[in-house]
Formats: structure tokens, C-alpha cells, sequence
């Protein structure tokens, strides 16, 4: 399915479609009822070359809903959550964030992206900057804050992060569990509504995973919306309020995660649970 | 207090953290260390005498020569030819005048970025001397050492001036408190009550005015980034405005030192966009990079030229400096572009998808993360390429009709009294070429050095 071509002489925002919601969720936990969807994604593809990476996947997410994305290597859970602040375009379907729709049209990507935050792998960190630099850039570049607001609110997000004495430092000169943290405060500077996190805690040391986790689970209890791909079953069975499970590209089951770990209903759900637990 | 020693080399004797100060007397340990590292074994002492024995006959020959032996009259003598050439004698204020310019800006940068070690200064001060000797040899050349001089005390001055600036740890300081502060300096001096407050010390007056005066370290970085950006343009200014130089007239060594940095800086401007193109996505400006790129690299600087000289003679015409200034800056662009290309390519995908995720645009991400990383790894290639390019800025003699250094220095032995001294002139002008370029491979290990706090 195609975006409607909308008259380029009226710059409307993009509505929500009302014919191709998805259908809702199976078991939307209880302290979100009523919460308004803030991602709806509808039958959406995603090829590489003739290789199917996105297969169909429709599903939306509640405002302050702590999602974690499971599945095996390969399945698209990067593709898919980085589908979603258009670091990938995808190929067929419906991308609604915050009533925004993801398509060409550079100024919604822009409303995107200072929606959304991402937090990578592997840091990503600036390696030339500071870390003060690194979280003041966007607010600087972007927001066009004057400097001394832009990193007094930095300071104040390394203090959340639990760093605030590491500020002049460059971020070589910390340890992953802190560059991470660093990457964390970076994506909050520019105050997003939603938090992606890809595999935030595979890059680190076991000694250095709980630090991170800590500051994400204390993100979560602040009320931010949250998709977070991880292996780390622990802080899914605790913190997420629903979990998806992927498959060589599909959405193949979500729910609670009570749900998943006491009754998944799919082999393929099993299969993976009983390997990784 | 380093916790682990190194690993215990043939006869070190390890001694306990805690021991560590009590050594042995310095004169046991140099002993020690002659033993080991001169005489450890008969191979090795007969290595140190063979090679000391070699040093030591070079040292002599070469001494020998400098002092005794060499005809230095053949320099001395043509000192403004190989200097300057036809530059125009009377307008000569103009040459020390850029070169106080350049001194203070090297000294400010240095200051401002980098600071100067043992080895600088020695650097400066042998390279001071060497150029006083040459110049007092055979007289006549007081003014000049003494502007020579002046341009070096510049370059302390400067350095000095940056280092001051660096300790100022404000970042802003407004106008009010720049009138506030020199209110406090000089308020009781004007009054009319009478004289100053004794109780105020001198000093803190002195510091009073130098804060409020001077700007802050990040304005002074501005300033002085500004400068170097506008040096070359104001050094150009300085030499050629207001009834100065004409273009023909640079000349001999100065020719050499202004085609070199338009070579370099000219190639660089071109090569950024270069490389950025050739990794574009559009076919169209990516076929485009790469033809330029390739096509330049294809043929020697000699080749490029005689297009000077001839093609684009007929094209663009203008004066012959400007036409192969142009082409020192295309030729280098090409080899420019392609190490800042293959420094882009080792920069990690991440970086550009973070900068995406922060919210910057293309450009911004380019100009702020992208770019600068880039250009760090590619300082030592690029650097390399601007070495190259400054000894070949003695090319143009070999076939334009422009005289630079080495061009003169033929003229010189060409004079019948100086034709048995070639060895002294060439010597002389592969000394001054070497000056410059371990100048410039000294500012590039600086460089490296400073950036390396941020890798990764
Ligand atoms: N840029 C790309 N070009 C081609 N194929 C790609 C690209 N990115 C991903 N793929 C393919 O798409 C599939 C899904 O990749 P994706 O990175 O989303 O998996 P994943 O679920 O995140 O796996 P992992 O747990 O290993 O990170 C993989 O088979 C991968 O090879
Ligand atoms: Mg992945």
C-alpha cells in the first residue's frame, strides 16, 4: 500500500489513517489501559536486495509502555527498531509515531527525530568530543539552546546517569559501562518521547551490565516510553510491560511477560525461550 | 608510583617498590648503563667503535668544511638574490613585515594549542644563529638580523601572549565586566582626591587590566584560528597592496615559501569537497570527483606544468604565479582527496547513523563528526603530501620561467668567481629546505599528538 498524495499546497500533518489499524493487542497490561497508542505500525515491510527482512508486522505501542523486542540473530529486531526513527526506510506499510507519519517528507522526519532517542550497540559515541560536547551537540545544533543552558541540562543528565565527575573527559578515556550511560544521557538531551534501545548491554563486560540496566530501569519508572531489544531476560521479565517475540522477520507473538514465560503459545517462541533460558 | 617494574632484562637488578628511590649512585648506574648498551659483548664493542669511529670522522669532515674549507662568500655575497630575487629593494619592510606576521602567528598558535618543548627551542635558537652567521658573514646585513631577531622575539611574544590566555579559565566575559574591572585598576588614579591607593598592590592593578584586555580562551581561540585561516591572504596583502611587489617580482626563496602553502592550503580546500564527492551517491558528482582525481594523479607534476605554462595560458591566461599556484593546488587536491576518502571509509557506520538519531542534517553531521574525524586520521598522508609539494615548488624552475630558490642558487654558482662553490649552494639551499620541512613534519607530530586523547 501506497501514502495518499497529499495536495503539496497544504502542508496538513499527517493523520492516522483510520481503515488499516492494526489490530489491538492481545493483552494490553493493565496499567496502560487508556493510554493512547503513541507508535502504530501497520503491515510494514522491509527487503534488502530480494532478501525479506520485515515480513507484515503490525503493532502499536502505548504512551509510557516498556516494550522488549526478543528473537534470534537475524530475525529483524534491529531492522525493525530502526525502522522506526528512519535510520532504515521501509518498504511497504504504515510507520505512526507520536500522529506522525514516517514518509519522504523531510520535515517529519526532523518532528521524529527529536521524538525519538536511540541508543546503539556499540555507543556510538563521538570520539573527538567531550562527553559534555557529545550531549550538548544536538541541543546546540539542533535546539540552538545557548551554551551554558545546553550544558547545565547536560550536567544535570549526567548526574542522572550517575557521572556527572566524567564530563570533561573524552569518551576513550571511560569504561563501556560508562560510555554507555553517556550514550543514554546524549539521547535524553534532546527530551524525546520515546526511547529505542538496540542491544544496549551485548557490547559490555558482565560487571558493567548492571549499571546500565539500572539507569534504563529507572528511565522506565520516569514514565518514558520504551523499546528495548535485548537478550537480557531478567530485566524483560521484571521491567517490560509487554514483550514481541520476532522470527525471520515476523511479528510471530506478544504478551505479558507472564504470559511468556509461564504459557507461550507458538513453537517457534518455545523453541528460542527454552535456548536462551 | 608504578606498581609492576618491567620484566627483568639480562642483568637489571629488580629492585622492591618501596627501595625504588635508594638506588645505587648516578655514576654506578651510568656505568652500568655504558656497560650495557655500549660493550655487552665483543660483536657489540666492535659495532661501537666502528661506529663511533665513523661519527666522529663525519663530525670532523663537516666541520671542517662549514668553518675552514667552503666558500660561503658564493651565499653571503648573492644573499638577496637567493632571498628574495627581483623583489623590489625598497619595498623590503614589506618581506620582515610578513615575516613578523607569520613568526607571531606561529608562536600564538603553538601557544594557543601545543606548547614548545626542549627541542623547539633549541630548534630556534640553532636555526637563529645559523641565520644570523650567514647573514653578518661579509657584513653589511645589520638591519636584517636585526628584523630577523625581532620576528623571533614575535614568536616568543606570541607564544607567551597564548600561553597567558590559556590559564584564563572563563569562558565568556561581557563588556561590563571588562569596564568594571578596569574601573578597579585605574579608579583612584584619575580621581581628584589624589593619587593611587597604596594599599592596592601594583600587581593585582597589573592583573586587573591584563584580564579585562585580553580575551577570553575561547575567543582567543577564535581570533587566532581566524588568523591562520586569513594568513595567507594578508601575507599576500602585506607583500602586493598599495604600490608594493608585482607579482612577477616574487621571487627566489620568498616564491618558494608563498607557493607552498597556496599548493597546500588551496589543496586542501579543493580536496575536502573532492572526497566528499567521490563517496556521494549521485553518479553525477561521484563520476565527476573520481575523473578529477584520477585524471590529476595520471600525469607528473612536471606534465601539469607545462599546461601552465601553455594551456592555460590560453584559457584562463593571467599572470603566470597565479596560473601555477592554480595548478599546485589542483595537483595536490587529487592525492588530498584520496586520503581524506580513505579515512572517511575506516570511520564506523555508527557514527553517521548517531549523528543521524541526535537530529543533525547531512551537512551538520559532515561539518561537525564526520569531518573532523577524518581529517585527524589523514594528518600524517596529508602532511607527507604537503612535505612533497613544498620540495617541489623547486619544479617551477625547471621549466617555467620563475625563479625560486634552487632556480637562483644556479644563477649564482652561474657567476664566474662562484663557479667552483656549486657544492656550498646547494648545500646551502637543501639546508633551508629542510629547515621548513622539519618544521612542518614537527607541527604534524604535534598535531597527531593533541588528537590523540580522542581516539578510539
Ligand atoms: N544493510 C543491510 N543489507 C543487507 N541485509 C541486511 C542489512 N541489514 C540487515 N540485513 C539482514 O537482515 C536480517 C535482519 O537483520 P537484523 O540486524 O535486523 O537482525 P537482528 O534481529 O537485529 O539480529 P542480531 O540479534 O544478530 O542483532 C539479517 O539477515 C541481516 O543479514
Ligand atoms: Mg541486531
Amino acid at each position: 500500500m501506497t501514502s495518499e498524495d497529499t495536495a503539496s499546497s497544504e502542508p496538513a500533518p499527517p493523520k492516522i489513517s483510520t481503515e488499516a489499524r492494526p489490530e489491538p493487542g492481545t493483552m494490553v497490561p493493565e496499567r496502560l489501559i487508556g493510554q493512547p497508542d503513541i507508535i502504530t505500525v501497520s503491515h510494514v515491510d522491509k527487503w534488502f536486495g530480494d532478501f525479506q527482512a520485515l515480513d507484515d508486522v503490525s503493532l502499536s505501542v502505548k504512551e509510557h509502555e516498556i516494550v522488549v523486542i526478543l528473537g534470534p540473530s537475524g530475525s529483524g529486531k534491529s531492522t525493525f527498531i530502526r525502522c522506526l526513527n528512519r535510520l532504515e526506510e521501509h518498504d511497504a506499510g504504515r510507520i505512526v509515531i507520536n500522529g506522525i507519519e514516517l514518509n519522504e517528507d523531510v520535515r517529519n522526519l526532523n518532528a521524529i527525530r527529536s521524538e525519538v532517542g536511540m541508543v546503539f550497540q556499540q555507543f556510538n559515541l563521538f570520539p573527538h568530543l567531550s562527553v559534555l560536547s557529545n550531549i550538548t551537540l544536538g541541543l546546540r545544533k539542533v535546539r540552538h539552546l545557548p551554551r551554558l543552558d545546553a550544558e547545565a541540562l547536560a550536567i544535570q543528565l549526567l548526574e542522572r546517569v550517575g557521572i556527572p565527575e566524567q564530563a570533561e573527559k573524552h569518551p576513550a578515556q571511560l569504561s563501556g559501562g560508562q560510555q554507555q550511560r553517556v550514550a543514554i544521557a546524549r539521547a535524553l538531551a534532546m527530551q524525546p518521547k520515546i526511547m529505542l534501545f538496540d542491544e544496549p548491554t551485548s557490547a559490555l563486560d558482565p560487571e558493567m551490565i548492571k549499571e546500565v540496566l539500572d539507569v534504563m530501569q529507572e528511565l522506565a519508572e520516569s514514565g518514558m516510553t520504551m523499546l528495548v531489544v535485548t537478550h537480557e531476560m531478567g530485566f524483560a521479565r521484571e521491567v517490560a510491560d509487554r514483550l514481541f517475540f520476532f522470527d525471520e522477520g515476523a511479528l510471530v507473538e506478544e504478551g505479558t511477560p507472564e504470559h511468556f514465560f509461564t504459557s507461550p503459545r507458538e513453537e517457534r517462541t518455545k523453541l528460542f525461550l527454552s535456548q536462551i533460558l | 608510583m608504578t606498581q609492576q617494574l618491567p620484566a627483568p632484562q639480562s642483568q637489571r637488578i629488580v629492585l622492591p617498590p618501596h627501595r625504588q628511590r635508594a638506588r645505587r649512585p648516578r655514576s654506578v648506574r651510568t656505568r652500568e648503563w655504558i656497560h650495557r648498551n655500549l660493550f655487552p659483548s665483543t660483536a657489540g664493542t666492535a659495532l661501537t667503535i666502528v661506529s663511533v669511529t665513523f661519527i666522529a670522522a663525519l663530525t670532523v669532515g663537516i666541520v671542517w668544511f662549514v668553518f675552514f674549507d667552503a666558500n660561503w662568500r658564493v651565499i653571503t655575497d648573492n644573499r638577496w638574490l637567493l632571498f628574495a630575487g627581483s623583489f623590489p629593494h625598497d619595498q623590503e619592510w614589506r618581506l620582515w613585515a610578513a615575516m613578523g606576521f607569520v613568526f607571531a602567528l606561529i608562536g600564538l598558535s603553538y601557544g594557543m594549542w601545543s606548547s614548545l618543548g626542549r627541542k623547539d627551542h633549541l630548534f630556534i635558537v640553532l636555526t637563529g644563529i645559523a641565520v644570523i652567521l650567514f647573514m653578518g658573514h661579509g657584513g653589511a646585513a645589520f638591519w636584517s638580523s636585526l628584523w630577523f631577531l625581532l620576528s623571533i622575539a614575535l614568536l616568543f611574544l606570541g607564544y607567551v601572549i597564548a600561553r597567558t590566555i590559556g590559564h584564563d579559565r572563563a569562558r565568556q566575559r561581557s563588556l561590563l565586566t571588562r569596564v568594571i574591572l578596569l574601573r578597579f585598576a585605574f579608579d583612584d588614579a584619575f580621581s581628584l582626591r589624589g593619587g593611587f591607593d597604596k594599599t592596592v598592590p601594583i600587581q593585582t592593578r597589573a592583573r586587573a587590566v591584563r584580564v579585562a584586555l585580553f580575551p577570553t580562551r575561547t575567543g582567543a581561540n577564535r581570533i587566532v584560528g581566524g588568523l591562520l585561516i586569513l594568513a595567507l591572504p594578508l601575507v599576500l596583502v602585506i607583500l602586493l597592496a598599495g604600490g608594493g611587489a608585482s607579482m612577477r617580482e616574487l621571487d627566489g626563496f620568498v616564491l618558494n615559501l608563498l607557493l607552498a602553502p597556496v599548493g597546500i592550503v588551496g589543496g586542501l580546500v579543493i580536496a575536502i569537497p573532492l572526497a566528499i564527492g567521490r563517496a556521494s551517491k549521485l553518479h553525477a558528482i561521484k563520476w565527476t570527483c573520481t575523473a578529477y582525481i584520477e585524471i590529476v594523479r595520471g600525469a607528473p607534476l612536471l606534465g601539469w606544468l607545462f599546461v601552465a605554462l601553455f594551456i592555460l595560458d590560453d584559457i584562463i591566461g593571467g599572470d603566470l604565479i597565479i596560473r601555477t599556484m592554480v595548478v599546485l593546488a589542483v595537483f595536490t587536491a587529487a592525492y588530498m582527496a584520496e586520503y581524506i576518502r580513505g579515512a572517511l571509509q575506516t570511520l564506523p557506520h555508527g557514527q553517521y547513523e548517531a549523528a543521524q538519531a541526535v537530529g543533525l542534517s547531512r551537512g551538520q553531521s559532515l561539518r561537525l563528526i564526520i569531518m573532523p574525524q577524518a581529517l585527524r586520521i589523514s594528518i600524517p598522508p596529508i602532511v607527507g603530501q604537503a612535505i612533497a609539494i613544498w620540495k617541489d615548488t623547486t619544479l617551477v624552475t625547471v621549466i617555467l620561467p620563475l625563479r625560486e630558490l634552487k632556480g637562483n642558487a644556479d644563477s649564482a654558482i652561474a657567476q664566474s668567481e662562484f663557479i667552483p662553490d656549486r657544492i656550498e649552494a646547494y648545500i646551502f639551499v637543501a639546508v633551508a629546505f629542510w629547515i621548513v620541512a622539519f618544521i612542518m613534519s614537527r607541527i604534524s607530530q604535534r598535531m597527531e599528538r593533541a588528537q590523540g586523547i580522542g581516539e578510539r
